[in-house]
């Protein structure tokens, strides 16, 4: 029998700390069976999610933040919040956990190809942006897509996720990297600001361009009407959502907005989609 | 497809033989009320059930708490052979819930394989609901005490005797050694239907009903129709084709099994960040609603309500989903499309 509730067996392989209070840390997954790991990577596409499993302590829908490139592991990057999230936070290197996954659509990288990317991230929510960023720029792919522009806030400069990589894409010529934290501080070289007011200020073109947005709700909210006002069509704006989720695979009924379930029909959806959809959000 | 016809004293024979092959499940008393359980013999079997069980077939194959997985380390999946059974004397109503769960649960990807099994490891009869209770509206909802939609065999009771509607061939294996009915008694049974629907509600129109449910999304309509709700869940419960569930790990047992749960509960949609995108009554009731008359539509053509009436019977505040989808079809919401 093939149970779509059965997680894989896997181990903790590293842990990082991303943030300077701790709350967010980076788990990074391999697979316990060789099977499952192939079978894992033929199916993933970032933007993607899995559900992480710890025995006594349930579930939790988690995005992917590593690119397949990267080897035969998983990240995972979690904020320490309620029952699920703060017993893996309690986990080290070589801890057994459980993942089903690939689950959900991901990004239609394959409908991008050829256009200019707007990739603009807040908060926590940026790692499957990250992800598929990455996925991006390894060499075998980059040149399939046009000029990338990516926007990532956060509330200080501490909370900043994957700060070595980030530091990278500053200095590469390929892409151009706006970082924004809420309030100023020393030495800090970039934007100060919440992400709406900074994108407005950079005012990047909606050419040939389709822009992804993952964030708090409250960014999103404010962040949409300005890439309207940019003139990006509602088609080209895509965004991931999160919603409480048991099975993840449709069949628990829980996480439906409309007709839609985000665990199988989305997390990703385009702004036209949303608006064709009852405001539940 | 055959039909046949059988005596009540034939009839009630016939279950004691299906016993030596199948498994059969059938509404049986169990203390004050009635319930579709595992049958010993034919003669526990109620025949005259005048209205549905308070608990949907639905249970038999979605049962209210079901073991998924055993731990040692590791999840495994519980794999249970299931035994070939006969479930019995379920209304029409039970049947089409039970097919419009196969939409639910049975996807091409990720089929739910616990369901899976059970559905097709069973054979349905249904017993065609000659006299309705007040609270049945399965004519509003696309449905009929008599319909042979969703079953492998349907049996009508006329007169005392019985003419069997078999359906498919899985349903034929019980019935291949009945005599075919006779002209004049499937005349019988078509008048009987007749009679039967003329006495049961109008259909909904559909399409009015989901584009008006639509239109009053945002409306205060929901507060008006929730103002009494006291969030129990027992319509959900009881709801033939609900089929919203939880996962929970019982760590005493070393199990993870799946409960029933309720989009009536406050915590059902609560997220980890305290969110929530249904905050009050207003909000889940609206999705139970929506559920049924909206989006089962937008998914499957079909209203996701087979009207059986229990939520309508058990509230225990009197809130009736026929009177909320009336009064959704009879009132202007702003921006309707007309």
């Amino acid at each position: 029998m093939k149970n779509c509730y059965e997680p894989f067996p896997m181990h903790i392989e590293r842990v990082v700390v991303e943030t300077t209070d701790a709350t967010l840390k980076s788990f990074e997954l391999t697979f316990d069976r060789k099977e499952d790991c192939a079978e894992f990577f033929e199916k993933y596409n970032p933007g993607q999610f899995c559900q992480l499993s710890i025995f006594g302590k349930g579930e939790a829908p988690i995005g992917i933040a590593s690119a397949a490139w990267e080897g035969n592991f998983v990240r995972f990057t979690v904020q320490k919040m309620g029952k699920f999230t703060s017993a893996i936070h309690a986990m080290r290197a070589g801890d057994p956990i459980g993942m089903r996954g690939p689950l959900g659509n991901g990004f239609p990288l394959g409908d991008w190809k050829g256009l200019h990317l707007l990739v603009i991230g807040g908060g926590c929510a940026f790692s499957t942006l990250y992800a598929m960023t990455k996925h991006i720029l390894h060499p075998s792919h980059r040149a399939e897509y046009g000029e990338i522009t990516a926007l990532y806030g956060t509330r200080n400069s501490g909370l900043c996720l994957y700060k070595p990589v980030i530091e990278e894409w500053h200095n590469r010529d390929d892409m151009v990297v706006h970082q924004a934290i809420d309030v100023p501080e020393e030495n800090w070289k970039y934007h100060v600001g919440f992400v709406p007011a900074v994108l407005e200020e950079i005012a990047p073109s909606p050419r040939n361009t389709v822009a992804v947005l993952c964030g708090p709700p409250a960014m999103t909210k404010f962040t949409l009407p300005v890439l309207t006002k940019l003139a990006f069509p509602p088609e080209r704006i895509y965004t991931s959502l999160e919603k409480r989720m048991k099975c993840g695979v449709g069949h628990c009924g829980r996480c439906n907005i409309g007709h839609k379930y985000v665990c199988k029909d989305g997390p990703v959806f385009t702004l036209k989609e949303l608006q064709e959809l009852p405001n539940e959000i | 497809m055959p039909t046949k016809w059988i005596s009540r004293k034939d009839l009630k024979k016939l279950p004691d033989q299906w016993l030596k092959q199948y498994d059969v499940y059938a509404p049986i008393q169990n203390g004050h009320e009635l319930a579709f359980q595992l049958v010993k013999e034919s003669a526990q079997i109620v025949w005259d059930v005048p209205s549905n069980p308070r608990y949907p077939a639905k249970s038999l194959f979605l049962p209210q708490s079901e073991v998924l997985m055993s731990y040692d380390g590791i999840l495994h999946s519980v794999e249970k052979v299931e035994r070939p059974k006969v479930l019995f004397g379920l209304h029409p109503c039970d049947a089409r819930a039970i097919r419009l769960l196969d939409h639910a649960l049975v996807d091409e990807q990720n089929p739910d394989e616990y369901w899976k099994s059970k559905r097709q490891s069973t054979i349905i009869v249904s017993t065609a609901c000659i006299s309705p209770d007040e609270s049945c509206f399965c004519t509003a909802v696309g449905g009929s005490p008599f319909n042979t939609a969703d079953s492998d065999a349907l049996i009508v009771e006329v007169e005392d005797e019985f003419c069997v509607y078999v359906l498919t061939e899985k349903g034929g294996v019980l019935f291949s050694k009945l005599p075919d009915a006779e002209d004049a008694q499937r005349e019988k049974v078509e008048k009987l239907t007749k009679k039967v629907e003329a006495g049961m509600p109008k259909a909904f129109p559909k399409k009015k009903l989901h584009d008006n449910l639509l239109a009053s999304f945002e409306t205060d309509f929901w507060k008006e129709v929730s103002q009494s709700c006291l969030g129990c869940g027992v319509c959900t419960f009881l709801c033939p084709s609900c089929f919203c569930f939880d996962i929970a790990d019982e760590t005493v047992r070393k199990e993870r099994v799946r409960n029933w749960d309720s989009c009536m509960f406050r915590t059902y949609s609560l997220e980890a960040s305290g969110h929530n995108p249904r905050p009050t009554k207003m909000e889940r009731t609206r999705q139970r609603v929506m559920h049924k008359f909206v989006y089962w539509v937008d998914l499957v053509g079909e209203i996701g309500c087979t009207g059986c009436g229990r939520c309508v019977k058990y509230c225990p505040v009197n809130i009736d989903i026929r009177a909320i989808a009336q009064d959704a079809l009879h009132r202007e919401f702003e921006g309707m499309k007309k």
